[in-house]
């Protein structure tokens, strides 16, 4: 009677053993099946109709090599890189910092707040129209409005989660003579860095609408550039090649803003 | 997995004193912050930018002037009523699609690849191809509203069904409840926080979505009334139609939060 009842469980323990190699086929199989029979339906949908409507999925990767070996692509996507980069740095560096402050002088965070949230809803895009006119075409205006698009999530987010410090830490802290600068180093930064990561996986998402905006309606260069061109010039293939190769980064920046935010939210209780 | 922006909702119930002086120490800073940044907007605008740069008080000044303005009404009009018409569209077809992506395990290890993915493709890319499909045309705004906005939709309302605790489908199942009705009259209901977090993201990218579109395909409305007026040195008017579309954006947001506390005291996410 025992035995069998240790043999059952030995059983059970087993299966739920085996059991994660066969969830992940299960998981995953659907998932494949499923991209598998996109790219069949856009095959076949493209080639069903006009082309100068809609390519099928073969027509957009041989139009994507085209552009690649002819050496017109890998250029206009560094410069679109760029852009993206320097913003998003240039936003992470004013808008952590500056979230920290707030938080920290309770005066300031109150005045500082709704503030904030006015701009974190605002539609950044109806300022483009004003950069232009009033910082022309170059890098610059491009920058600032990927910095536009950036900085608020972070600096939303980060005062959110310096807000949630519970005061017995920075009353420990003090009473244990804390300087103001170890207090910030030990305490506000770790507390607030998951919350900064919420902030900063938000602002991926809109660093790279920010810099197709800028690209599109500041002067055209990168990747916004090619799609535009291509659209001009009826190049359906040349369109879609380049919105193929944004939508694949897009998944890959999403997906590492995801990693970045679970491997800091381990540490939120 | 969604950019879920669920606020939790002011904690209810405090003694109206506290919530007075609360209020009162809260609103002098914030007045003077913002006396303070538009003190220093005036000043800056007028000591270096030339004269057509919107200023605060420039902008106070063009209010009356383009709020009867008939171009800026209509403009306004059209405006809205693609936003609306796009949201209603979304919120019909986002929330079916979130529902059964919700309640069936294999729909949506078929479809979150997608949607997924079109919600990382950042939805302005999709406008020169909208111009080509659509034209120069209202209809290209419209389908651009809708992508904007749908996949925020959908993947809160899937994430809201599948997080509808197990006890109401079995009490509902006990009963003898079809198929639909639990769909409707049970996981509907409780996914609808989430429903209004999606509706909240959805809303405000629906705007952007509405302008974006009015930029780049110069059709009327208020994102080329904006682009006309700033383009013809009329930043202040202009900037009039800024302020509108962020009083948008926040009303939007106020409306959530006032319709989570009103039609769902229950929903306390705090708690959670």
């Amino acid at each position: 009677m025992q035995l069998e009842q240790r043999r059952r469980r030995d059983d059970s323990r087993h299966r739920t053993r085996r059991k994660p190699v066969h969830t992940t086929i299960r998981r995953h199989l659907p998932v494949w099946l499923s991209v598998i029979a996109g790219f069949l339906i856009w095959e076949i949908a493209g080639r069903s109709t006009s082309a100068a409507f809609m390519v099928p999925f073969s027509e957009t990767l041989k139009r994507l090599w085209q552009l690649t070996v002819s050496g017109e692509f890998l250029p206009e996507l560094l410069d679109s890189a760029k852009l993206f980069i320097t913003g998003f740095v240039l936003a992470l560096i004013v808008g952590a910092p500056l979230g920290l402050l707030f938080a920290r002088v309770r005066a300031l965070r109150i005045g500082v707040e709704p503030y904030i949230m006015i701009l974190y809803a605002t539609p950044m895009v109806a300022l483009i129209p004003f950069i232009l006119s009033l910082m022309g075409f170059g890098f610059a205006p491009k920058v600032l409005v990927v910095f536009l698009f950036t900085v608020f999530p972070v600096l939303y987010n980060t005062v959110e989660g310096a807000r949630s410090i519970k005061p017995e830490l920075i009353e420990v802290a003090k009473s244990y003579r804390s300087t103001e600068w170890a207090l910030w180093r030990e305490v506000m930064l770790p507390y607030t860095l998951p919350y900064m990561m919420t902030g900063v996986r938000q602002a991926i998402g809109r660093a790279l609408v920010g810099m197709i905006a800028a690209e599109f309606f500041l002067s055209a260069t990168g990747v916004g550039k090619l799609i535009m061109e291509a659209s001009q010039e009826f190049d359906t293939a040349g369109v879609f090649a380049s919105i193929f190769v944004i939508g694949v980064l897009g998944v890959g920046l999403t997906r590492v803003g995801l990693m970045i935010e679970q491997h800091f939210a381990r540490w939120r209780q | 997995m969604a950019e879920q922006a669920l606020s939790a909702p002011a904690p209810a119930a405090q003694k109206p004193q506290a919530v007075a002086r609360r209020n009162e120490s809260t609103l002098v800073p914030r007045l003077i912050t913002g006396a303070v940044i538009l003190g220093a907007w005036e000043i800056v605008v007028r000591a270096l930018a030339p004269q057509y740069v919107a200023k605060p008080t420039g902008i106070v000044m063009a209010v009356p002037r383009v709020i009867t303005d008939p171009k800026f009404l209509t403009a306004l009009g059209h405006t809205l009523a693609a936003v609306a018409e796009g949201l209603a569209v979304t919120i019909v077809l986002g929330t079916a699609i979130g529902l059964w992506m919700g309640r069936s395990a294999m729909v949506d290890r078929t479809i979150r690849v997608y949607i997924n993915g079109f919600n990382a493709l950042p939805m302005i890319i999709v406008l020169p191809l909208f111009s080509l499909w659509f034209g120069y045309s209202s209809g290209a705004r419209i389908a651009t509203i809708i992508f904007a906005a749908i996949f925020a939709i959908t993947m809160n309302v899937a994430d809201g069904a599948r997080a509808v605790p197990r006890e109401y489908i079995e009490v509902s199942r006990s009963f003898r409840s079809g198929r639909w009705r639990t769909l409707l009259d049970i996981v509907l209901p409780a996914s609808m926080p989430y429903l209004l977090a999606g509706f909240r993201l959805a809303a405000g990218r629906a705007l952007i979505g509405a302008v974006v579109a009015e930029f780049f395909l110069s059709i009327g409305g208020l994102g080329f009334y904006i682009l006309y007026n700033s383009r013809s040195y009329h930043h202040n008017e202009a900037f009039v139609g800024v302020l509108l579309l962020a009083g948008f954006g926040v009303g939007f947001e106020l409306l959530v939060q006032w319709a989570t506390r009103r039609f769902m005291p229950w929903y306390r996410r705090g708690e959670k």
